[in-house]
């Protein structure tokens, strides 16, 4: 059963991994594109002039965040409501505008998110000529829009494939693929080489990626930090984590998730992916703070590890409420100074639970008979391993559950229960 | 890999566990005034279960209601719990049981979170992405309280 078990556990992450270094690319030219358009804003009068007065409409800051502190040239944040609407459709076209490489579609991208307010918008401020452009693109590509998830990947594959060529860099992101509304994708607005041509696409990538950050839930906030990682696999680049830091300051009811190049669409299995990663996560956690679990890889193998180290806790923590019961009672006047002093002295000196195995099981031993004559042979055994290695560690966990199933009486109320019975 | 604010975090957390520890000890010294009316074995076993019990109560007490395996232990523990177990018998702990939650979706590691439920207070009723995360918070705990009972047997017996 185990063995099947990891089968199925290793299985899926290296299916998910074969899958990434497409979407790595793909994304990279979208991150690219992202930081090309901020470079260019300073180079090009016409984007200076054209974005500014759509910028100081953006003070919502709905947004919030650094990243959209550090595009604020970007118009994306002009258009909370226009976004929201059209959030799935925007980052569809994404991939399709960069092979047209012109700056004059820069404007029209970003409109086709929102035909109808931003061609108000932008005839409000005098650009003709884009608003005509807008009005003679976006019937396209509201009709492409409306493919469905797996049409557009197949565009968005032939596509990227010249995007690839276009970008030289491998910054990390996500495929812009089928847009789920059920998790936040924040990987935008990591600052790569500049290119004018793709310009446009990162404002719409930006206005996608921002309303899929908008969509964030509230109560997942310390986790989106670890959402990019967990969406990437661990591919993370110092960019990652300035996404991930400006993810924080979103405040929304759900979640949005994007599918990743090659990978069913289907809710279910989305909000499945999402669960394992979301497990794989605590698994990581949890592998850091047992000892001695570095090395394993599976979650069948880290569980039982798990469930080891917690059963040696509490076994321990009987252990020493035995001991603690055995000491004479009428010492304890200066506890609280003994104590302060001990742990401020112990700082260093954690080697404390890593000396267990052999006191717990050499406890086990003496359990039923004179408790005295053992404490400091006990005490003794602890103190001479302040850091047990770790294989060692294993070793002595194994000898312990072996001792620890003996029938004890104590012990028993530890067995099934998991804990304690509380039996005065 | 331990960074400077979790040892920040771990010693304030220990000290936090050791005071209500060694206040808890005191406590039920006091309450315990009669030296030698059980065995030797019978008495040091029975104050071991209290101390086990003080120990696992100061735990969750200093955690508070924060983390789902604390409210457990306390609700199991808390001197109302406790008046119960006396007077009406363990089946009133059933009726403070919450109905079971349809577990994990994944079919391959039902016995190991079984077991892990089984080990961590509150566990019964908690999904594994859940659970996982309390068992990360409850081994830190448990870790901790093991530290301050050792230097405090440690202190004794020296």
């Amino acid at each position: 059963m185990d063995g099947h078990e990891n089968e199925g556990i290793l299985q899926c992450p290296s299916s998910g991994m074969s899958t990434n270094p497409l979407p790595e690319k793909v994304s990279g030219m979208i991150m690219n594109s992202v930081s090309m358009y901020k470079h260019s804003n300073g180079a090009d009068p016409f984007f200076s002039s054209g974005w500014d007065p759509l910028v100081s409409l953006s003070h919502n800051e709905n947004f919030g965040g650094s990243s959209m502190v550090s595009h604020r040239e970007f118009a994306s944040t002009p258009y909370p409501i226009v976004l929201e609407n059209q959030g799935i459709s925007g980052t569809s076209h994404l991939v399709q505008y960069p092979s047209s490489s012109t700056y004059v579609e820069l404007v029209p991208k970003l409109p086709c998110l929102g035909s109808g307010s931003f061609s108000d918008m932008v005839n409000s401020f005098g650009l003709p000529e884009c608003s005509q452009i807008v009005n003679s693109e976006c019937p396209q590509n509201y009709a492409s829009s409306k493919e469905d998830g797996t049409g557009r990947t197949s565009t968005n594959g032939a596509l990227s494939q010249d995007d690839r060529q276009m970008s030289g860099e491998g910054a990390v992101g996500s495929s812009p693929n089928a847009k789920r509304r059920k998790r936040v994708s924040d990987y935008n607005n990591s600052p790569v080489s500049p290119r004018q041509n793709a310009a446009g696409e990162t404002e719409k990538d930006l206005s996608g990626q921002s309303s899929d950050v908008q969509k964030e839930s509230d109560e997942k906030k310390p986790k989106t930090e670890q959402n990019p990682g967990s969406n990437f696999r661990g591919k993370q680049t110092g960019k990652q984590g300035k996404n991930a830091s400006s993810a924080d300051g979103f405040k929304e009811n759900y979640i949005h998730v994007r599918a990743r190049r090659g990978q069913a669409t289907n809710s279910h299995s989305l909000a499945e992916r999402v669960r394992r990663e979301k497990i794989s996560e605590r698994m990581r956690l949890l592998q850091e703070l047992v000892p001695g679990c570095n090395k394993i890889t599976g979650k069948a193998v880290m569980l039982d590890e798990i469930i080891n180290y917690v059963q040696s806790l509490q076994q321990q923590v009987e252990f020493l409420s035995m001991k603690l019961a055995t000491v004479n009672p009428e010492q304890n006047v200066d506890i609280e100074q003994i104590l302060s002093k001990d742990i401020i002295n112990s700082r260093s000196g954690t080697g404390a639970i890593l000396g267990f195995g052999p006191g717990t099981s050499s406890s086990h031993r003496f359990h039923r008979g004179t408790f005295q004559g053992t404490l400091p042979s006990i005490s003794s055994t602890t103190s001479k391993y302040p850091l047990l290695p770790q294989t060692v560690l294993d070793n002595e966990l194994h000898g312990l559950f072996q001792v620890g199933f003996d029938s004890c009486p104590a012990v028993d109320n530890l067995g099934s229960n998991g804990h304690f019975k509380p039996e005065l | 890999m331990i960074s400077k604010g979790a040892t920040r975090n771990s010693n304030s957390r220990r000290i936090k566990f050791a005071r209500r520890f060694v206040s808890a000890l005191l406590h039920m010294r006091n309450q315990n005034p009669r030296p030698g009316s059980l065995s030797i074995e019978g008495s040091v076993r029975t104050r071991s279960q209290r101390i086990k019990i003080a120990a696992y109560l100061s735990m969750a007490q200093a955690v508070g209601s924060r983390r789902a395996w604390s409210r457990a232990v306390l609700s199991k523990l808390g001197s109302r719990a406790r008046r119960h177990m006396r007077r009406m018998g363990r089946s009133s702990l059933g009726s403070l049981k919450k109905k079971r939650v349809i577990r994990s979706y994944s079919p391959g590691e039902l016995g190991q979170a079984k077991k892990l439920r089984q080990l961590v207070p509150g566990g019964e009723t908690m999904d594994i992405c859940s659970l996982l995360e309390e068992t990360a918070h409850y081994i830190t705990c448990l870790a901790t309280q093991v530290k301050v009972m050792q230097t405090l047997a440690d202190n004794f017996s020296k």
